[in-house]
Parts: C-alpha cells; sequence; structure tokens
C-alpha cells in the first residue's frame, strides 16, 4: 500500500514540473519528464519483428526491463545458500557488490535499459546500469573456451533454435547476487537464455538458472523488455563519486 | 528569513525496505523513518554517478550554518525525468524533504548526511523528485 501511494505520490510530483523544467540534452536520451525512466512504461512501437539479411530475427535495439524485480518466486536453495541468503537479507543488503559499483553478474540487471547490437556472428548487449558492464553472445560456432577463468558475466556461447536465439553462459565467479536481496549461487552456476522478438516492440527472455552447488534444482522465469525508439543509453560512471559504501551498515 | 531554517525529525512508521533505484541498498545507508525538511541555500551540486549530490547551507536554531549533503537519484534517472545539471544553482533558496544516514557520521568533508526525495524552489518549482526509497521493495 505504502509503495503505491509513494508511486503516485513521486510520478503526481513530477508531473506538477511537467515541460517547465525542460532543458537541453533530454531528447536523445529520453523524453523529458514525466516521470524517472524507470517507471515510464510507454506504448512500445506496433509492427513485425525487423529480419536479418538471413532472415533471422534481428534483436538490435535500445531495451528497457518491464519487470526487472521479477524473479518468477525464490529458487529453492542449498542448506548452506540458504542461510548465506537469510544473512544477506537480515543485513539489509549492506554487502552487495553493485554497492561497491562491481559488476551485477548474470542475469541480474539493472533497471537502465541497455542495447542489443547485432551482426550475423555476434550479439553485443551493452548495459547502461549495471556498471556498463557488456556480454558478447558469440554466434559463430565456438564452444566455450576449455580453461574457463572465474569471470564476473561469464562466457556467452550462441545459437539458434528457429527464430529463438539461445545463449549458453558459465564460468561464473560466486561473488556476484543474483538480486539485490542478496540470491547467492555458485561458481557452477549456469545460465540458459532464451532471447525471443514476437514483435517490433517486444523482447522476452526465457531464463533457466542451474547451480547444482546452490540450487536443489533448476529455476526458470521470464524477463520482458519493451523497445525505446527514441533512447540511447546514456552515461554511468558508478566510480565516479562512490561515497557510500563506507556508510553501509546495514541494521 | 530567506535563510530562516528549520530541521524537523520525524520518525515515521515506513518500515524497512530494499532499493532499486539505487545501486546500493537504501536500508543499509538511509533510516526511512528518520525523516528531515530542511530549508536553507544550495552551496553546490554535483552531477555525478552513482547519485548526483546537493549541498545545502542551513542555519539552526541558534543561527549557525550547518551543511546538509544530500544524496539525489542517479544523472540518467535525473536526466530523464526531466530535469538537467542546470535545474538547481548554487545559491538557490529550496526547501528539502529526505531522510538521515543511519550511521549519523558525516561525510568526509563534514556535512551531515542525507538522502533527499523532493527539493522545492522558493518559486515552487519541483525538481530532483524522486528517492530510491519511493521504489523499496519492502524487505521479507
Amino acid at each position: 500500500m505504502f509503495k503505491t501511494q509513494s508511486l503516485i505520490l513521486v510520478v503526481a510530483a513530477i508531473a506538477m514540473v511537467g515541460l517547465a523544467s525542460a532543458q537541453d540534452q533530454a531528447g536523445k536520451f529520453g523524453p523529458v519528464g514525466p516521470g524517472p525512466a524507470t517507471q515510464r512504461k510507454g506504448t512500445p512501437p506496433q509492427g513485425p519483428a525487423p529480419k536479418m539479411p538471413d532472415g533471422k530475427p534481428d534483436f538490435s535495439g535500445v531495451w528497457t526491463p518491464t519487470n526487472f524485480m521479477l524473479m518468477g518466486g525464490q529458487p529453492s536453495l542449498q542448506p548452506w545458500a540458504d542461510a548465506l541468503y537469510k544473512e544477506r537479507r537480515a543485513n539489509l543488503s549492506k554487502d552487495d557488490p553493485e554497492g561497491s559499483c562491481l559488476p551485477a553478474g548474470v542475469p541480474r540487471i539493472s533497471p537502465f535499459p541497455m542495447k542489443l547490437v547485432q551482426t550475423p556472428a555476434l550479439v553485443v548487449m551493452l548495459d547502461e546500469g549495471n556498471v556498463h558492464s557488456y556480454r558478447q553472445f558469440f554466434l559463430d560456432g565456438r564452444g566455450h573456451p576449455k580453461d574457463l577463468d572465474s569471470l564476473w558475466m561469464g562466457d556467452s556461447v550462441a545459437k539458434w533454435d528457429g527464430d529463438t536465439l539461445v545463449v549458453d553462459t558459465v564460468g561464473f565467479n560466486d561473488k556476484t547476487w543474483l538480486n539485490g536481496q542478496g540470491l547467492p549461487h555458485s561458481d557452477q552456476l549456469h545460465v540458459i537464455e532464451r532471447y525471443q522478438r514476437p514483435d517490433l516492440g517486444h523482447l522476452s527472455v526465457d531464463i533457466t538458472l542451474e547451480d547444482p552447488k546452490a540450487f536443489i534444482k533448476p529455476h526458470m522465469f521470464t524477463r520482458a523488455y519493451s523497445l525505446l525508439t527514441d533512447w540511447e543509453i546514456h552515461e554511468y560512471v558508478c566510480n565516479e563519486f562512490n561515497v557510500d559504501s563506507e556508510h553501509l551498515v546495514g541494521k | 528569513m530567506r535563510f530562516g531554517a528549520k530541521s524537523l525529525i520525524v520518525f515515521g512508521l515506513l518500515g524497512s525496505s530494499l532499493p532499486l533505484l539505487a545501486h546500493h541498498s537504501f536500508a543499509a545507508e538511509y533510516d526511512s523513518r528518520k525523516t528531515i525538511t530542511v530549508h536553507g541555500i544550495v552551496q553546490k551540486v554535483a552531477w555525478v554517478n552513482p547519485h548526483a549530490y546537493v549541498w545545502v547551507d542551513v542555519k539552526d536554531e541558534n543561527g549557525k550554518v550547518v551543511t546538509y549533503a544530500f544524496e539525489s537519484l542517479s544523472p540518467n534517472a535525473l536526466m530523464r525525468g526531466g530535469w538537467t545539471k542546470n535545474s538547481l544553482k548554487a545559491g538557490d533558496e529550496v526547501t528539502v524533504d529526505g531522510y538521515l544516514a543511519k550511521d549519523g557520521k558525516p561525510l568526509a568533508d563534514g556535512s551531515i548526511h542525507a538522502n533527499s526525495k523532493l527539493i522545492t524552489l522558493a518559486d515552487g518549482r519541483k525538481v530532483f523528485a524522486g528517492s530510491s526509497a519511493d521504489t523499496a521493495e519492502p524487505s521479507k
């Protein structure tokens, strides 16, 4: 209830400001008000999904998540992971790596837009938030390296299943959190993402998380995005003035 | 009373919360029950990541000037809300609603550490509306 009221108050406050405060640099990075980008859910454009010259769907574009906080409920956790999750929640997420401007990992995202750039052999994801992380989905038939390093964003290879882009990611460290509340994973995390663009304005990603060390069974959920035709991703250099970390006291 | 300052601390019952618009946990850094409203003069604005900051000089009950440093949203979020680095300037008279930091410790420059949720200019314009507390998810 409080949450809804707060949102209404914020939106109302911003609406009062309206276009009166519209100034120079908005445009390119998004329309001026009303409402923070993260809360705008304008109607995405309509039409068929664009195609690459080879007939495959083209996922290129600037996309904003429309359900970024949802993970389809909580995964069934192994006892050690469950205990760690409880501890992080009890500490009010004070040790979240993101608070220290470290990468959010996969599949955690920020509320800010991301950009997909597609070529026949490679899809690149550029995150506006999430300390400007990038991911590369190699579509040239390569497999994962034999001796994988422990990576913050993992190693991703992709293939087509009809019009679905299937991205397989392994090689993670165990430092990132799967959500802002501290959902843990191990270095055995395996993320399978199935990207679909049913029409021009929508991107849907079915996500399966496997982690035999941290989860009792795989966890699945779907993430949705809307296309932003008149926005660009914006600079976000997290370490510029991060005075927060020494004041994150928790309880 | 251009510089008239009033600092009011209200202990509400809003409960703890976790952030969505911040890169860090709101509840780990600020106390949603320690809301404040201060009136003063903007000393400076830092349009920086991961959060813009606004320093406000406020006269306390004894006439002594104290400086508050308010954490706002990130520049990309503020910009898409319709504000720019020029929407608030040094010398502007403002009323700021916000929350105090949990640890009670000043920032390195000695200013009182707080989080803003709304800044109102003397002519009534409201700028930099929003706080990582607004979209916080209740902790379970």
